[in-house]
C-alpha cells in the first residue's frame, strides 16, 4: 500500500486538524538545529519548561485519542454503507492523526532522553533508541493501535513507533516531501479524465504547459533524435558535452539578443533548473548565509535553498496596493531592496545574493530594462551575486510585452557575480525532460559548478536531443512558438474572462502559464488559516490551486492559477472553481445574517 | 592467483604528501588522513579529511565553494591531460591511451543496436511531464523484476522499494545526506573506489573511516586485502574514540579495484557485524553481472535467504558498468526502508533523469532474451578475452597481481620499480606513465595503504590495450632499470 497515494480530501475540520500537524512541524523545521533536539537549554530551566511541554502534550495527546476514537467509531458506522474511497480517506485522516502522535511522543521522548531523570523524580532506563527497531519499520508503524496499549515507558513507546534511520537533516527533506507532495501525490493517483475518470482532480495548480504536448510529442518522434554513437554512452564533461554547450551559447545568443555571441565556456548544463539551483547556492553561499529575494516567489526556491544546499532566503515583501513609489501592485523598487539588505544585516544575517526571477513567478510582471539595471547596480554596489531565473523568457504571449534578457544588456555591472538561469521545462512544456542550464561570466563558478556535474549529469542520449531541439530554430520560429502562444493566449482570455465575469480582482499579465488571483472577499477574517482552508475547500470539489502562503507572500488571500491546459479540462475545472466560491460566498453571507441577528 | 610480493613489503610514509589522483570521470583526491596505529609500522584505520590541504578560497565563491573547486582542480590533473590529448587511431596515434577509467568500452556495437531497435524511440505525453521523483512506475517495477531475477532473491522484489535517479554517485550523495548528519562518518575497506570521498563530501559533508587492509596474508586471513569483522570492530572502535560518529558501513562487491567478490558466509558476517552496532549498510553492487569467470559464483545482498537487518540495509546497482553505459546516467537504489527511500526520493528532484531515458531502460531490462542470449554472454567473452591478454603481459613482466573473474580491472603490485616505499614515489611512477602516454590509476587513489599498487582497466579495444601495455612496459623496463641500481641519493618532489 502506498499511503501518499491516497487523497486527503477529508472535510474541512479535518484539514484543520491536519493543518495543525503540518503547522507543528514547520516550527520545528525552522529552528535551527542545534536548538531543535533541545539540548542546549540550561540545566536551571528544564524542570517547569518540561513540565509544561508535557502537560501539553498530554492534552494534545488526549485530544488526537478523542478524535482518534470518534473516527474509529464513525469509521465502523459507514463502512456498512460508504463506498470504498471514503473509507480510504478516514484511514488516510487516521493515520495522519497518528502520525501527529508519534510525532509527539518522541518529541516528548526526545526532551526526556536529553534531560537528567533525576530531577524529575522518573526512574527511566538508559535506552538505546534503536531496539526493536525493525518492529516499527516502514508500513508497520502505520498500523492502528489503540490507547489502552499504550506501553508503559517513554522509551518504548517511541522505539514502537519512530525507527531512528534517517539523519536529522534527512527527517528534515522526508517532512519537506510529505508536507509539499500530498496534494500532488492525491493528484497523481486520482488524475482527471474526460472518459476514464471525469470525478478525478484537475490540477491548474504545477506550472506545466500542456498546450503544446502533441508539437512536441512529433517533434522528439522525428528520426533526427534516435542516435546513438560511443560517446554518449561514456563518461563525459561534467559540464554538459560540448555539442550541447555551443547549442545552448548559439541560442541564449539568438533568443535572449545577446550584444556579443555569448561562450560556450561560461555555460553549464544540468538536469534541471532546481539542480542549477541547488549548486550555484552551495557555491555561492555557506550554510546559514542568505540570499534576498522578493516575495511572492516560486515556493521551489524555498526547497532547494534548504533540501542539500542548506543557505536561508531572506524575504523582500512586496505590496499589492498600489501607494508612494508603486506604480503596480507587488513593484519591486530599490529602496526595498537596500531595506530588506539592511534588515538582514540588522538580523546578523551573512547577505550573500540576490535570487530574481524574470518573467516573475507567480505575478507574471516582466522587469524593465531600467528597472533591471537598478537592481543589478543595487547588487553591485553591496557585491551581492545575482542569480536572475529566466525559466519563462519564451513563454512571453502578449504582443504588446517585450521582455528583456539580462543577457542582451550592453555592460552588465558586475559579470562576474551575475548568474542566468534557463530551461526547457516550462519554454518547451517538456519538465519530464530534465534541463536546466547556467549561464555566468566567472570561471571560478564554473569549475565549481562542473565538481557538481556528475551528481546532476544529464543522460548522452538526452543531451543529443536537446541539442537537436534547440538548433532547429525553423520549428521553433515557424511551428513551435507561434502555436505555443496563440494556444496560450487563448487559454489566458477564457480564464479570465472568467474572472472578471466573479469580480475577481487578479494581475493581468502576458507572460508565464499562471494568473495572480485575489480571493480575499471570499475570506472572513482573512487570514492564512482560512486561506488554507478555502485550499482545502478546492480540493475536495477536486481542484487544486496554489495558495499565496506557498509563495510567501505577506497578505493572505492571494492564489495562483494555472490556466496553461486543454480548453475541455480548463472549463470543467473553471466550472467546479465557481462552485467553490460561490458556496464560499453563501456561508458568508448566512454567517452575515447571523450575526445581524445576535446584534 | 596473487604472486606474493617479491620484495619485502616497505613501512609505509607516515606522511603522504599531497596527492594527485587520476581515476578519470571519478577522481578525487582523499587527502592525508589522520592515522592512527598500535605500531607505527601498522595502520588499522584512518579517518579521512578531504580538505586536509586546502589552503586558498575564492572571492566569487562561498568557503565552501572554494573547497568544491579545489577538488576539481587539484584532483583533475590525469582527467585534464587525457582530454586535451586523448589516442585516436587515425587523428592522434601518439596520444594518451586511458587504462584508468573504468569503462567497458567493448560492447558499445551491441548497445548501439540494441538502443537504436524500434520500441526504443516511443515518446508519449506522460513522459515529458514531471514524474513520479522515485522514477516512473513502469520502469521501477520493471527494475524490481530484473534485480529479482538476477539477484536470486528468495521472493520477488517490490516496486515500492526502488527508487531511480541519475548514476551511483547521485545515490551515494543522497543517502549520506539523509543517513548521516554533517560531520558523521562511513566505514569503508580500503583500497576502495576513490570518488566516494567527494560523492558523500560534496553535499553531504559526511567523512570516510578506512578500514585498511593489508596485501600481506597473515593470521586468519586467506586471500590479500581480506576483511575481516575483527578489521571492521577495530576501526570502528579508532573512529569511535577519536569522537568521530560513524552511521554504516559501504561495501562494494565485486571490489573496485580488488575485483575481490566476497562470499555469502562473509556477507552474513559483516551484515551482523552491522546490525551489531547498528549500522547501516550501504551495498554497492554495480559490477554484479560483469563477473566474466564462469567459477566466480556471486551473491547478492539480494539474493541472501534472510538479511540481518533488512531495514538498515541499502543496495545499489546501475547500468554504467554491467551495461557499459557510465553515459547513460541511470542508478538505482533497493531498500525495504521507507524512510530511507522517501527522503532519498525527496532529493531526486535534483538527480532526475529524462522520462524518455527512463522508458529506454525499462525496455532494456525487460529483453531478457537479448540480455541473456546476446548481451551477456558476448560480454563475459570479450572481458575475459582482454583479462586475458592483460594478465599475460603482467605476467611476463613478472609484476604480481590479483586476478579475479571479476570486473574491469586488475590491481597490480609494482612496489618493485619504487626505489623508496613512498607515495611521492609511486606519484613519480604514474606521471612516468603519463608521460609515455599511458594513463593509469594509483593506489592512492584508491585509498591504499601501501604505496605501489596500481588499477589496470582491461576492458578496452585490443588495439588501444596493446598499445597501452607496450606503453607501460617501456617506463617499466626503463624504470626498472634504475631500481637495479644503488638506491639514488636524491628524492624528487612531487611537482603539484
Amino acid at each position: 500500500m502506498d499511503g501518499e497515494d491516497e487523497c486527503d480530501h477529508g472535510a474541512s475540520q479535518l484539514a484543520e486538524a491536519y493543518t495543525n500537524t503540518q503547522s507543528c512541524q514547520t516550527d520545528i523545521l525552522l529552528m535551527p538545529r542545534g536548538q531543535k533536539r533541545g539540548r542546549g537549554l540550561r540545566a536551571q530551566s528544564i524542570c517547569p519548561q518540561l513540565l509544561e511541554m508535557v502537560l501539553h502534550l498530554q492534552q494534545t495527546m488526549e485530544e488526537c485519542f478523542l478524535q482518534l476514537m470518534t473516527r474509529y467509531r464513525q469509521q465502523d458506522l459507514m463502512l456498512e454503507e460508504q463506498r470504498l474511497n471514503l473509507q480510504q480517506r478516514h484511514s488516510q485522516v487516521i493515520y495522519e492523526q497518528e502520525a501527529l502522535l508519534i510525532r509527539l511522543m518522541s518529541q516528548l521522548a526526545d526532551i526526556l532522553q536529553s534531560r537528567s531523570w533525576s530531577g524529575l523524580g522518573l526512574q527511566l532506563p538508559p535506552c538505546s533508541m534503536d531496539t526493536g527497531s525493525n518492529a516499527g519499520g516502514g508500513q508497520g508503524a502505520h498500523s492502528p493501535r489503540h490507547p489502552d496499549q499504550i506501553p508503559p515507558l517513554l522509551s518504548e513507546f517511541k522505539t514502537a513507533f519512530v525507527i531512528h534511520d534517517l539523519s536529522s537533516r534527512g527527517e528534515d527533506i522526508s517532512d519537506f516531501y510529505h508536507s509539499e507532495f500530498q496534494a500532488y501525490n492525491a493528484y497523481h493517483g486520482d488524475k482527471y479524465h474526460e472518459d476514464n475518470n471525469t470525478l478525478g482532480f484537475i490540477n491548474l495548480s504545477t506550472s506545466e504547459n500542456k498546450l503544446c504536448i502533441d508539437l512536441m510529442t512529433k517533434r522528439l518522434s522525428r528520426s533526427d533524435m534516435n542516435y546513438i554513437e560511443d560517446a554518449l554512452l561514456q563518461y563525459c564533461d561534467w559540464r554538459g558535452q560540448p555539442f550541447l554547450r555551443e547549442e545552448v551559447a548559439r541560442f541564449l545568443t539568438y533568443y535572449c539578443k545577446a550584444p556579443v555571441p555569448l561562450d560556450p565556456e561560461n555555460v553549464v548544463a544540468l538536469n534541471g533548473c532546481c539542480s542549477v539551483f541547488s549548486a550555484l547556492a552551495t557555491v555561492l553561499c555557506d550554510v546559514g548565509e542568505v540570499f534576498l529575494i522578493p516575495t511572492p516567489f516560486y515556493g521551489g526556491l524555498a526547497f532547494s535553498s534548504r533540501l542539500y544546499a542548506n543557505i536561508e532566503l531572506f524575504f523582500v515583501h512586496l505590496d499589492s496596493e498600489i501607494t508612494g513609489e508603486n506604480t503596480r501592485p507587488f513593484q519591486l523598487t530599490v529602496d526595498k531592496l537596500e531595506q530588506g539588505l539592511h534588515e538582514a544585516r540588522l538580523k546578523r544575517k551573512k547577505v550573500r545574493g540576490l535570487v530574481l526571477i524574470n518573467p516573475q513567478n507567480p505575478l507574471g510582471d516582466i522587469y524593465s530594462q531600467d528597472s533591471l539595471k537598478e537592481y543589478l547596480k543595487f547588487a553591485e554596489r553591496h557585491k551581492l551575486h545575482v542569480i536572475i531565473d529566466e525559466i519563462y523568457m519564451l513563454s512571453v504571449f502578449d504582443k504588446s510585452t517585450t521582455f528583456h534578457s539580462v543577457l542582451s544588456m550592453e555592460s552588465l555591472p558586475d559579470p562576474n557575480r551575475t548568474h542566468v538561469i534557463w530551461g526547457t521545462s516550462k519554454d518547451f512544456g517538456i519538465s519530464g525532460f530534465r534541463f536546466g542550464t547556467l549561464y555566468t561570466r566567472s570561471k571560478a563558478v564554473v569549475t565549481a559548478m562542473s565538481a557538481f556535474g556528475y551528481l546532476h549529469s544529464i543522460s548522452g542520449i538526452t543531451q543529443h536531443k536537446l541539442c537537436r531541439l534547440l538548433q532547429d530554430r525553423d520549428w521553433i520560429d515557424k511551428v513551435y512558438l507561434p502555436t505555443n502562444w496563440s494556444r496560450l493566449r487563448e487559454a489566458h482570455k477564457y480564464v479570465t474572462g472568467k474572472l472578471k465575469a466573479l469580480k475577481i480582482p487578479f494581475l493581468n499579465r502576458g507572460s508565464g502559464f499562471y494568473i495572480w488571483i485575489n480571493l480575499k472577499k471570499y475570506l472572513d477574517p482573512c487570514t492564512f488559516e482560512t486561506e488554507l482552508v478555502l485550499h482545502h475547500r478546492f480540493l475536495d470539489n477536486k481542484v487544486m490551486l496554489s495558495c499565496g502562503k506557498s509563495y510567501m507572500c505577506k497578505e493572505p488571500g492571494w492564489f495562483r492559477l494555472v490556466f496553461a491546459d486543454k480548453p475541455h479540462r480548463l472549463k470543467v475545472a473553471m466550472h467546479r472553481f465557481c462552485e467553490v466560491l460561490q458556496e464560499q460566498k453563501e456561508e458568508l453571507t448566512v454567517r452575515l445574517l447571523e450575526d445581524a441577528q445576535k446584534e | 592467483m596473487f604472486t606474493l610480493p617479491q620484495k619485502e613489503s616497505r613501512a609505509p610514509t607516515t606522511c603522504p604528501g599531497p596527492a594527485t589522483t587520476q581515476d578519470l570521470g571519478s577522481s578525487c583526491d582523499n587527502g592525508p588522513e589522520r592515522e592512527c596505529s598500535r605500531k607505527p609500522d601498522q595502520k588499522l584505520y584512518g579517518v579521512g579529511d578531504p580538505t586536509a590541504t586546502f589552503s586558498s578560497g575564492s572571492s566569487y565563491l562561498s568557503s565552501r565553494g572554494s573547497i568544491i573547486k579545489w577538488f576539481w582542480d587539484s584532483a583533475e590533473e590525469g582527467y585534464r591531460t587525457y582530454h586535451l590529448d586523448e589516442y585516436d587511431e587515425d587523428k592522434n596515434p601518439s596520444g594518451i591511451v586511458n587504462l584508468g577509467t573504468s569503462e567497458n568500452k567493448l560492447c558499445f556495437d551491441l548497445l548501439s543496436w540494441r538502443l537504436s531497435q524500434s520500441d526504443m524511440l516511443r515518446v508519449e505525453p506522460s513522459l515529458l511531464q514531471y514524474p513520479d521523483w522515485r522514477g516512473h512506475l513502469f520502469l521501477r517495477e520493471e527494475v524490481a523484476r530484473f534485480l529479482s531475477f538476477y539477484c536470486k532473491s528468495p521472493v520477488p522484489l517490490k516496486p515500492e522499494n526502488v527508487v531511480v535517479l541519475n548514476g551511483c554517485a547521485s545515490l551515494f550523495s543522497a543517502l549520506a545526506t539523509v543517513l548521516c548528519e554533517v560531520g558523521e562518518a562511513f566505514l569503508i575497506p580500503t583500497p576502495y573506489y576513490g570518488a566516494i570521498t567527494q560523492h558523500v563530501y560534496l553535499y553531504g559533508n559526511v567523512r570516510l573511516v578506512y578500514v585498511y587492509l593489508d596485501s600481506e596474508v597473515t593470521g586468519t586471513d586467506t586471500r590479500p586485502f581480506q576483511l575481516t569483522v575483527e578489521k571492521l570492530e577495530m576501526a570502528l572502535q579508532g573512529a569511535h574514540s577519536e569522537g568521530v560518529k560513524v552511521k554504516g558501513l559501504i561495501l562494494i562487491n565485486p571490489q573496485n579495484p580488488l575485483g575481490d567478490i566476497y562470499l555469502p558466509g562473509e556477507l552474513q558476517e559483516y551484515l551482523g557485524f552491522a546490525e551489531r552496532h547498528k549500522l547501516h549498510v550501504i551495498v554497492d553492487e554495480v559490477y554484479m553481472l560483469s563477473v566474466f569467470e564462469e567459477s566466480a559464483a556471486y551473491s547478492s545482498v539480494l539474493g541472501l535467504e534472510r538479511l540481518p537487518d533488512p531495514q538498515r540495509t541499502h543496495v545499489m546497482w546501475a547500468t554504467s558498468k554491467d551495461f557499459g553505459m557510465s553515459g547513460l546516467r541511470f542508478g538505482t537504489l533497493y531498500t525495504e526502508n521507507q524512510d530511507v527511500a522517501i527522503a532519498v526520493a525527496s532529493l531526486c528532484r535534483y538527480h532526475g533523469l529524462s522520462g524518455l531515458v527512463q522508458y529506454q531502460m525499462a525496455q532494456l531490462l525487460q529483453d531478457r532474451d537479448w540480455i541473456n542470449q546476446v548481451y551477456l554472454p558476448e560480454n563475459h567473452a570479450r572481458l575475459k578475452a582482454a583479462h586475458t591478454y592483460v594478465s599475460e603481459e603482467l605476467r611476463a613482466l613478472r609484476i604480481p597481481f590479483l586476478s579475479r573473474g571479476a570486473g574491469f580491472f586488475i590491481w597490480a603490485d609494482l612496489r618493485q620499480y619504487l626505489s623508496e616505499g613512498t607515495f611521492e614515489e609511486e606519484m613519480l611512477l604514474w606521471r612516468r606513465f603519463l608521460d609515455n602516454k599511458v594513463l593509469l590509476s594509483s593506489g592512492k587513489a584508491f585509498g591504499c595503504k601501501e604505496p605501489g599498487w596500481f588499477r589496470f582497466v582491461f576492458s578496452d579495444k585490443a588495439h588501444r590495450l596493446c598499445l597501452g601495455m607496450q606503453r607501460v612496459r617501456q617506463v617499466l623496463e626503463g624504470k626498472s632499470q634504475v631500481a637495479e641500481d644503488p638506491p639514488s641519493s636524491q628524492t624528487q618532489e612531487p611537482s603539484s
